[in-house]
C-alpha cells in the first residue's frame, strides 16, 4: 500500500512541475498547449545527454534548457509574431514530435545508471521539491509586486502597458520560466521517474498537465490539489492490482481512466452553476496575442 | 537602408501561395541542414524525396495511400476550424471509425461487397461522427475546451483499440498475431488503379466542403461563427447547434479515414498492432489545414504534397541511411515556418532604400 502511495507522489511530482510551469505563462495571459512537446524533447536530450556524459546535473541542465529554449520560440511566435497562441503551441508540439522522434530513436533502451538520489521514507526528493516550486510561485504571483505586474498582464495587457508595464518583456519571462519547469518535468521523467528511453514517453501525461491548469482555476495550491489527484488516478490506471476490491476488468480500461476522470472535471468545472459558485479567476487575456496600436 | 512593416488589411491569393512556397523553400533549407550535419548530400537528398515519391510508381502509389487518409484528416480539422473550434481529435475519431467499420465487416463477412462496404462506411463515419459529437456538445453546451477534450479522446480512443486487438479481445487474431482479426475478402475497398475508391469520396468530400462553406445557409453561419462568435450570437445563430454540427460531420470524416487505413489500403487489411503510427498521422491533417488556408479544396493538394514529403522522407533515410524519424522532424520543422509566415500574411515589409 505504501508502494503505491510513493508511486503516486512520483507522478504526482511529474505532473507537477508541468502544470505549475504552465500556470505561470497563463497567468502572464500566454497560453502554451505545445507543453506535451515541450515535454517530450526535454526527455530525450535530457536523457541523451545523461547517457552520453554520465552526468545527471548536466542532464537535469540540458533538460531545463531545451524547455527554456521551446518556451522562449512559442514566445517569439506567440509574442512578437502575434500568431495565435493554440497554432504555435500545436507547431511547438509537433515539431517537438519529429525532433524527438529523430534524435532519440538510436538511443532506446535503458539508461544504465540506476535512478538518480536517495528517497525520504521511499518519497522520492523531487516531490518536496515540486511543493516548494509550488509555495514559490504562489508567492510570487501573489504576494510580490512582480507577481501583481504578471497577473495584469495577463488579465488586461492594455492597462498593464499604460501603467509602465513592459507587457511583453514579462511575458516572455513568464513563458520562458514556464518551458523551464516543463523542461524539469521532462528531466524528472527520464533520469528519476523512468529510466528507460521508449518511443512516446510522455504518454498524453503533458496534455493533462495542460488541463490540470484549468482545473485548478489558476491557483497554485489548488493546482498541488489537482495533480495529486490525477497523479493517483494516473498510478492506478497503472497498477489497478495494487489497490483491493478493485473489479477486474481488462487492463485497457483501466488505462482510459486518467483521460476519462479529466473530461470529467473540465466539464464540471466548466458549468455554469459551479463557475458562479467558485469565481473563474480565467486570465481575461489569456490566448489573446496583444497588439499595441 | 531601413525595414519598414505594413499591416496587410486583405492578402490575396497569389500572395498567399507566394508566401507558402516561402516557407516550404525555407523548411527545406533548415532540412538540408539537418543532412549535411549528417554527413550526406542535401541536394542529392532532394532528389531521392522527390523522385521516389511522385517518381517511382510504387512511391507514387503510397503517397495516394497516405495523401487520402491526410484528405480525410485534414478535412475533419478545416470544417471545425472555420467554425472557431480546434478539432486535434482526428486520430481518435479515426480509431472510432476503424473499430466500427470492422465490427460491421466480421459480424457479416458473407454480405455482398455492395452491401457491405456502404455498411462499413456507415458505420465508420457514425462512429467518428458520435466521438466528435461528445466534443461539439461539450464546447456549445458548456463551452468546455475541445483542444483538451478531443486529445483525451484520442487516448481514450487508443485504448479502447488496444483493448479491441489485443489477445483476448473482440477483434483479436483467431490465429494469435498481435494484429487484429483480418478484413473479410468481400470487405476489402476495390482498386481503381490500384488505388482504393475512397480517393473519390475523400475529393467528393473537399468540393461537398467547399459547397457548404460558401453557398450555403449553414455554411454562411459556420464562417459568422468563426470570425464574429459575438456577431452570431446577436443574429440569434445557436453556437451549440453550429458546433455539434461541424464537430460531427468533421468527425464522420476523419471515421472514413479508418476505413481507408485499415480496410482500403493494399497490403494492410488489419488494425495493425502499430496502428498508432498510422493514427499520428492524422494529427499532420493540421499541417495540412494551415497550409491550404482552411480552404477545403486547396486541402486536397496539400494533404497530396505532405503525404509525399512523408513517403520521400522514409525513402530518403532508407536510401541514404539517414536516422529514423526525419521524415517527421521535417515536417516539424515545416510546420514552423509555416506558423512564423502567418506573420507576413498578416504584415507586409517594406524595404526602404534611402532617398527613394
Amino acid at each position: 500500500m505504501w508502494y503505491f502511495v510513493v508511486s503516486c507522489l512520483d507522478v504526482t511530482t511529474l505532473l507537477l512541475f508541468a502544470s505549475i510551469g504552465e500556470l505561470l505563462n497563463q497567468r502572464s495571459g500566454v497560453l502554451n498547449v505545445g507543453i506535451e512537446g515541450l515535454m517530450l524533447a526535454s526527455v530525450s536530450l535530457s536523457f541523451i545527454t545523461t547517457k552520453l556524459t554520465g552526468s545527471f546535473l548536466l542532464g537535469f541542465m540540458v533538460g531545463m534548457a531545451t524547455g527554456s529554449v521551446l518556451g522562449f520560440l512559442h514566445g517569439f511566435l506567440s509574442i512578437t509574431l502575434k500568431v495565435d497562441q493554440v497554432v504555435s503551441g500545436l507547431g511547438i508540439w509537433i515539431f517537438a514530435l519529429g525532433f524527438t522522434t529523430y534524435i532519440a530513436a538510436p538511443y532506446a533502451g535503458p539508461l544504465g545508471m540506476g535512478t538518480l538520489g536517495g528517497r525520504i521514507f521511499g518519497i522520492s526528493p523531487f516531490f518536496f521539491i515540486g511543493i516548494a516550486v509550488v509555495f514559490v510561485v504562489w508567492a510570487i504571483l501573489f504576494k510580490t509586486n512582480l507577481g501583481l505586474k504578471i497577473r495584469s498582464v495577463g488579465e488586461d495587457p492594455l492597462v498593464a502597458e499604460v501603467s509602465g508595464i513592459k507587457v511583453e518583456r514579462l511575458r516572455y519571462l513568464c513563458v520562458i520560466i514556464g518551458g523551464l519547469l516543463g523542461g524539469l518535468s521532462g528531466a524528472y521523467l527520464a533520469l528519476s521517474y523512468s529510466t528507460i528511453w521508449a518511443f512516446n514517453p510522455t504518454m498524453g501525461r503533458g496534455w493533462i498537465a495542460l488541463a490540470l491548469v484549468f482545473l485548478s482555476m489558476w491557483k497554485p495550491w489548488i493546482l498541488l490539489g489537482g495533480s495529486l489527484l490525477f497523479g493517483t488516478v494516473w498510478q492506478l490506471a497503472l497498477s489497478p492490482e495494487l489497490i483491493p476490491l478493485l473489479p477486474t476488468l481488462p487492463l485497457y480500461f483501466y488505462r482510459m481512466l486518467p483521460f476519462a476522470v479529466t473530461i470529467v472535471v473540465m466539464i464540471l468545472i466548466s458549468m455554469e452553476r459551479f463557475r458562479r459558485k467558485w469565481g473563474l479567476a480565467k486570465p481575461a487575456a489569456l490566448g489573446l496575442p496583444y497588439i499595441k496600436e | 537602408m531601413r525595414i519598414k512593416l505594413e499591416r496587410r488589411i486583405t492578402l490575396t491569393r497569389l500572395d498567399w501561395f507566394r508566401l507558402t512556397v516561402l516557407s516550404i523553400i525555407i523548411a527545406f533549407i533548415i532540412l538540408s541542414i539537418i543532412i549535411a550535419q549528417a554527413g550526406k548530400n542535401p541536394l542529392a537528398g532532394f532528389k531521392e524525396i522527390f523522385s521516389y515519391a511522385f517518381g517511382t510508381r510504387y512511391g507514387l502509389l503510397l503517397t495516394f495511400y497516405r495523401g487520402i487518409l491526410l484528405i480525410f484528416t485534414t478535412l475533419a480539422f478545416i470544417l471545425p476550424r472555420r467554425a472557431g473550434i480546434w478539432n486535434i481529435g482526428a486520430p481518435g475519431q479515426l480509431y472510432f471509425g476503424a473499430l466500427a467499420m470492422l465490427g460491421v465487416a466480421l459480424a457479416f463477412p458473407n454480405l455482398p461487397s455492395i452491401v457491405l462496404i456502404p455498411l462499413m462506411l456507415i458505420a465508420a463515419a457514425l462512429a467518428g461522427g458520435i466521438l466528435g459529437g461528445i466534443a461539439g456538445f461539450l464546447k456549445g453546451w458548456w463551452d468546455v475546451n475541445e483542444i483538451v477534450v478531443t486529445l483525451m479522446l484520442n487516448n481514450i480512443a487508443y485504448w479502447l483499440v488496444m483493448y479491441f486487438i489485443m489477445e483476448g479481445g473482440p477483434f483479436a487474431d483467431p490465429f494469435g498475431t498481435p494484429d487484429s482479426a483480418t478484413v473479410p475478402a468481400l470487405a476489402k475497398a476495390p482498386l481503381i488503379f490500384n488505388v482504393p475508391f475512397t480517393i473519390f469520396l475523400a475529393i467528393g468530400l473537399g468540393i461537398f466542403l467547399y459547397f457548404l462553406l460558401t453557398k450555403t445557409k449553414i455554411g454562411y453561419k459556420i464562417r459568422t461563427l468563426g470570425q464574429n462568435p459575438a456577431s452570431a450570437r446577436y443574429a440569434g445563430m445557436s453556437a451549440l447547434k453550429l458546433s455539434l454540427v461541424v464537430m460531427i460531420i468533421g468527425g464522420a470524416i476523419a471515421g472514413l479515414a479508418g476505413y481507408h487505413e485499415f480496410a482500403g489500403v493494399p497490403g494492410v487489411y488489419k488494425i495493425t498492432r502499430k496502428f498508432a503510427e498510422r493514427g499520428d498521422l492524422a494529427y499532420y491533417g493540421i499541417i495540412c489545414g494551415l497550409i491550404a488556408a482552411q480552404s477545403p479544396l486547396a486541402a486536397i493538394p496539400a494533404a497530396l504534397f505532405i503525404s509525399g514529403m512523408t513517403v520521400g522522407g522514409t525513402a530518403l533515410q532508407r536510401r541514404l541511411g539517414l536516422g529514423y524519424g526525419l521524415d517527421l522532424l521535417f515536417l516539424g520543422v515545416l510546420m514552423l515556418t509555416i506558423i512564423a509566415f502567418e506573420f507576413f500574411k498578416r504584415h507586409k515589409v517594406l524595404w526602404i532604400i534611402k532617398g527613394d
